[in-house]
């Protein structure tokens, strides 16, 4: 499949003509209103498109990207001790060091910004579903408005980069039927943005195809029959003399819209089935890495946000309360490969320079301490002991808010580089340029060409991209910078 | 370290960050004071008294953005070349009796001097919009009814008379009329969420009897289960009420649908239902008690604050989210008086935190209209919650009657007479309406009824929806009619339940549901939409998610929400159901089956043309499929979803 020819500011320049029919719109109902556009000077962006890889459940950083001193499994060692439960590796850059198990990712770490110092608030009691919210949103639940998610941002600002293509794109994330999925839906959605700027949701990556095919069992043919018929009765509709009327226009704008998704060229870039079965076999036989693999053919034709989960079902995946070790085998296994093979897809397509992929999680994991040291958050580990008896005393399973690691590739980032350090000793906290979720926010923002002080108006109050408009990208990450 | 107090996490992450720049050898950047949150109470608490309002001393107004800038009669007090040299930054901590400012009392603190400095020197941004004067517009809050002007013609209706002065006064012609089909589709819809079904529309059209509309509106109304069933979405957005969702599994959160739905069937006097709801009993308590979440939170959202917040926009209008942090600069509200409302409902005593910084003050309860009287802060919680709820609903209380009428208004006319629904604070385009509908409503014995049934029976319901092409300025609105409205996500699922009679048999709600006819034929009417979790058609058409209070649906269709339409599982499923249901019915051709679906659908019969192209969709033998595909072009058409 050819790439399309995408021109970056063109859909900049229509975002910019369709705002005053916003704003209006703004005004007709609850929707918010955009701040006077002189008020904020827009960055220049480095990066057109924006891949979140979410590690859902809290990545311990020890057993990952920041690793520690090794505690191997002996039978009697005191859990007080264990750091890192994975040897470290060396990575295609002599300073940086990461987990043995991600052998693949170490190549590509020359592409790689490495922050090992972001931090989150400790929220007394541990919810991965609120601090998820907190991360996805940049506000800590509860809001007294719903607040947008960070894709939901860069669909109202900047808009889908090809039309047919939807802006914000979720994969990988059940919403019905999994733990917690309330909350999940709560952060999962444009906000007070409306459903406009909401994620299209693929939670089965190979079925994708579907959300963008006629209705299960319905041809082609089918399909075009119907659509044909619908136009017949707008045309014979006998109040036709309301055909100049807005609502009447902007409804059936809308159904054309989609019915033009439906069949355009671009539907088939949902379709895992057209791939050849040595680049599926590249991305690993997971939803994770088949998420991989569709997220860098949306953003290839067009994509702007595309978000892919490891899926957050709690107890499950990053999860770990108990045999944290075995569990973390499983997941570097899981994310290693695909995310190498992606980062490495997309340099060879030229689309790396401007596309930003981010590596994160709601927090990180310790053996030892919940929360941040003092914290009064419960201790929520299944496999209690002071003492490694057995295998599922074996891993992190306390949820750690001190020090989380961030990957960063592409989309202007520098190369090679780490931002921020942990201590070596517990508590491994940030000791070094500390980076909170409005400043992480903040830089992603001014990448993709947002300030961080953007601001839509919402039930007449001001409401900005990152928290209070305080979010600050952190400079040195940028290659320009 | 320690937390203390669970509310300050976010000061304690801020505290956390600060102290690890500390041992980073880069510097933090330099952060300019914070507008609204660190400047705005620094120039209130020593500047406003002389500076804003209709005080200007020295030539000097703070009112806006632009006379701030303008400066004093000695010139500007902002240096813009040399920030640092500005006026404002000499005289705060000038020594001069001449020259020093605030001339009396109290001089700024060290640290509002800094902090002044530092919003100066970078730049003084100024939260756009933001302007220190009151509201040129302050509601009155005691109801009045008004004087009527004359009728014109048989249209007698006190809406009418209001409606058609205003009108005449701004050269403006009345909308057209409604035909009987429009008007019966339009009322079924707007007071019961229901289509009207084929035999009643026939019979509509036929009755020649001149009150006819009336006897529609009042049989529709005396319909408790279609009544209570529909309406029960509304409130749910309005109370934030819903049977999944943050909160219910881990009891941080509780149902009031039980209850809730029987005072709709009940139709409760809404008083009543406000104080049940104020002053809670354990049915009602979940509105009162919010959301309980695990681990701290912001002090904004303590449940005491959350109870104020829902109260005053549920009821009252009144938005106190920015006044749970700071003194609000949207409205007249101060922190304190959040807090005042928050520390009746609250078990203990409250301290008035300022953007998650505690201020040492305690919250000294009040309720936000002393005039009306005052809660006994002696009294034990459950009799202060008795009197604020008696406050609320006091007859010389205008605001409460105001504001739920507004609401019904709009859900009937598309436009509140005060617009938006929640900022009561604005000012109406005819004060006489909305006074109108508050006093008729107390008059009536706060029976909520009876204010639809005015509207419905009013001239100006019924007729036709407004039409543009363009959306008009919201600033410059004049009444010209109904707006139209689009179908909602429940009434669009009611709606191809109720045209096919395939609605499932199971529902969510805990609620009792009452059955029509009698012994062996007894069976319970057709399960609603609003009776059911939200799915995921229902959320992509606007049901919202009901951590918040949500008083508005969505008005246009968005193209995500169209691919849905388009290629959805569920809306696929449910028409595919449908079909078949229809294909049980046995229509003798397909002709008749098109003609029912039209007068079930769009209240009409279909025209030639149309007849035609369905027909030769179905074929003469129609498969389940093509009835599907003609229920999909159907249901697809603005004349369809748009109620006008």
């Amino acid at each position: 499949m050819q790439p399309i020819d995408l021109d970056p500011a063109q859909p900049r320049r229509d975002f910019l003509k369709k705002l005053s029919a916003a704003s209006l719109a703004a005004l007709m109902a609850r929707a918010p209103r955009a701040a006077a556009a002189e008020a904020v000077h827009q960055p220049t962006a480095t990066a057109d498109a924006c891949i979140l890889l979410w590690m859902g459940g809290g990545m311990a950083a020890p057993d990952t990207f920041d690793p520690k001193a090794y505690q191997p499994f002996v039978k009697g060692a005191p859990v007080a001790k264990m750091l890192s439960t994975f040897p470290a590796i060396n990575t295609a850059v002599d300073s940086i060091k990461i987990c043995q198990g991600l052998e693949n990712i170490a190549k590509v770490m020359d592409r790689a910004t490495l922050i090992r110092s972001a931090v989150q608030p400790d929220l007394g009691s541990i919810l991965h579903s609120r601090h998820q919210y907190h991360w996805h949103t940049g506000y800590v639940p509860p809001q007294t408005v719903a607040a947008p998610h960070l894709g939901a941002w860069m669909a109202k600002v900047l808009g889908p980069r090809n039309p047919v293509i939807p802006a914000f794109i979720n994969i990988g994330q059940r919403l019905e039927g999994v733990g917690e999925s309330e909350e999940l839906k709560a952060f999962t959605t444009g906000g007070f943005f409306g459903s406009e700027f909401g994620p299209m949701s693929l939670p089965f990556p190979e079925d994708a195809m579907l959300a963008v095919r006629p209705p299960k069992g319905m041809d082609p043919g089918r399909f075009a029959n119907r659509q044909a018929f619908f136009k017949k009765l707008v045309d014979q509709n006998p109040h036709r003399d309301l055909m100049s009327d807005y609502q009447q226009q902007s409804m059936l704008r809308a159904l054309e819209n989609a019915h033009r998704l439906l069949s355009s060229p671009e539907a088939k870039v949902f379709d895992l089935g057209l791939e050849t079965k040595e680049t599926r076999e590249a991305y690993g036989n997971t939803r994770f890495g088949q998420g991989c693999l569709l997220a860098r053919n949306l953003v290839e034709h067009g994509a702007r946000f595309v978000e892919v989960t490891t899926e957050y079902v709690p107890f499950l995946h990053w999860d770990t309360h108990a045999d944290g070790h075995s569990v973390m085998e499983q997941m570097h296994r899981e994310i290693d490969s695909p995310i190498a093979r992606l980062i490495l897809d997309l340099e060879e397509r030229k689309l790396l320079d401007r596309t930003l992929v981010v590596i994160a999680s709601e927090f990180s994991r310790d053996a030892l301490i919940e929360g941040v040291p003092g914290s009064n958050a419960q201790d929520q580990s299944n496999a209690k002991s002071d003492t490694l008896e057995e295998p599922k005393h074996y891993g992190l399973h306390r949820h750690f808010t001190g020090g989380t690691s961030v990957v960063m590739f592409g989309g202007g980032m520098k190369r090679g580089f780490v931002y921020g350090a942990t201590a070596d000793e517990r508590p491994l906290i940030a000791i070094k340029n500390p980076v909170s979720i409005s400043d992480l926010h903040a830089t992603i923002f001014t990448a993709m060409g947002i300030s961080p002080k953007t601001m839509y108006e919402i039930e007449q109050r001001p409401f900005y991209a990152t928290l209070d408009a305080k979010g600050v990208a952190i400079k040195d990450v940028f290659a320009a910078g | 370290m320690n937390l203390p107090n669970p509310n300050f996490s976010l000061v304690f992450l801020r505290r956390l960050v600060s102290g690890m720049a500390l041992v980073s050898p880069l510097a933090a950047p330099l952060e300019a004071a914070d507008f609204v949150h660190e400047v705005v109470p620094i120039l209130k608490q020593h500047c406003a008294e002389c500076h804003t309002d209709m005080k200007q001393k020295g030539g000097l107004s703070f009112n806006t953005e632009e006379s701030f800038r303008k400066g004093s009669k000695n010139g500007p007090i902002l240096d813009t070349a040399h920030p640092e040299k500005s006026l404002i930054l000499k005289v705060i901590v000038s020594e001069d009796e001449e020259e020093r400012m605030p001339p009396k009392g109290a001089r700024l603190s060290a640290k509002e001097v800094g902090l002044l400095r530092d919003w100066v020197v970078s730049g003084a941004k100024w939260e756009p919009g933001f302007a220190f004067k009151k509201p040129p517009y302050e509601p009155p809050l005691r109801p009045r009814s008004p004087v009527l002007p004359a009728a014109l013609g048989n249209r007698s209706n006190p809406i009418d008379r209001i409606i058609d002065h205003y009108l005449a006064e701004k050269k403006l012609p009345s909308p057209a009329p409604l035909d009987d089909a429009a008007f019966l589709r339009r009322v079924h819809i707007d007071l019961v969420g229901l289509l009207p079904d084929v035999g009643e529309l026939r019979a509509f059209l036929a009755d020649p009897a001149a009150d006819k509309r009336a006897r529609v509106v009042d049989a529709l109304l005396a319909n408790k289960t279609a009544y209570a069933e529909h309406w029960l979405s509304f409130w749910n957005d309005l109370l934030r009420n819903d049977y999944v969702g943050t909160g219910y599994i881990d009891g941080g959160r509780k149902q009031i649908s039980a209850w809730l739905y029987q005072a709709l069937r009940d139709n409760m006097p809404y008083d009543e239902f406000v104080r049940q709801l104020v002053a809670p009993s354990p049915a009602t308590e979940g509105f009162a008690n919010g959301i309980k979440w695990r681990g701290s939170i912001s002090a904004g959202q303590i449940p005491a604050m959350q109870y104020a917040q829902s109260v005053g926009q549920a009821f009252l209008g009144i938005n106190l989210k920015c006044a749970s942090c700071h003194d609000s600069f949207i409205d007249r509200w101060k922190l304190s008086e959040t807090y005042g409302l928050a520390a009746i409902f609250s078990d203990e005593p409250l301290e008035i935190v300022r953007c998650d910084k505690p201020t040492g003050k305690p919250a000294v309860p009040g309720w936000l209209f002393p005039e009306l009287g005052t809660v006994d802060v002696t009294r034990p919680k459950a009799e202060r919650l008795k009197q604020l709820a008696a406050l609320i609903t006091d007859p010389k209380n205008g605001r409460t009657p105001r504001t739920i009428t507004n609401r019904l208004w709009q859900r009937l006319m598309g436009r509140g007479v005060v617009h938006p629904v929640d900022a009561m604070q604005s000012a109406p385009w005819s004060e006489d309406l909305l006074d109108l509908l508050g006093s008729h409503l107390t008059e009536n014995h706060y029976d909520l009824k009876q204010t639809l049934r005015l509207i419905c029976l009013s001239q100006a319901y019924q007729s036709k929806a407004e039409s543009f092409s363009e959306l008009p300025q919201e600033g410059r609105y004049v009444y010209q009619g109904p707006r139209p409205k689009r179908l909602t996500a429940e009434e669009l699922t009611d709606a191809i339940w109720q045209i096919c009679g395939s609605a499932p048999a199971k529902f969510d709600a805990p609620v009792t549901r009452q059955t029509s006819g009698e012994g062996a034929a007894a069976k319970p009417p057709m399960v609603r939409a609003a009776l059911l979790q939200s799915d995921l058609l229902m959320r992509t058409l606007g049901r919202p998610n009901r951590e918040q209070i949500v008083t508005t649906r969505p008005l246009d269709l968005t193209t995500l929400e169209a691919m849905d339409l388009n290629n959805g599982a569920i809306l696929d499923s449910r028409l595919a159901e449908g079909a078949q249901a229809l294909v049980a019915r046995k229509f003798a051709s397909s002709a008749a089956l098109v003609s029912y679906l039209w007068q079930a659908a769009l209240a009409r019969e279909p025209g030639a043309d149309e007849l035609q192209a369905a027909v030769a969709l179905l074929g003469e033998k129609p498969a389940v499929s093509a009835i599907q595909d003609l229920l999909w072009g159907v249901l697809m058409l603005p004349e369809f979803q748009i109620i006008r």
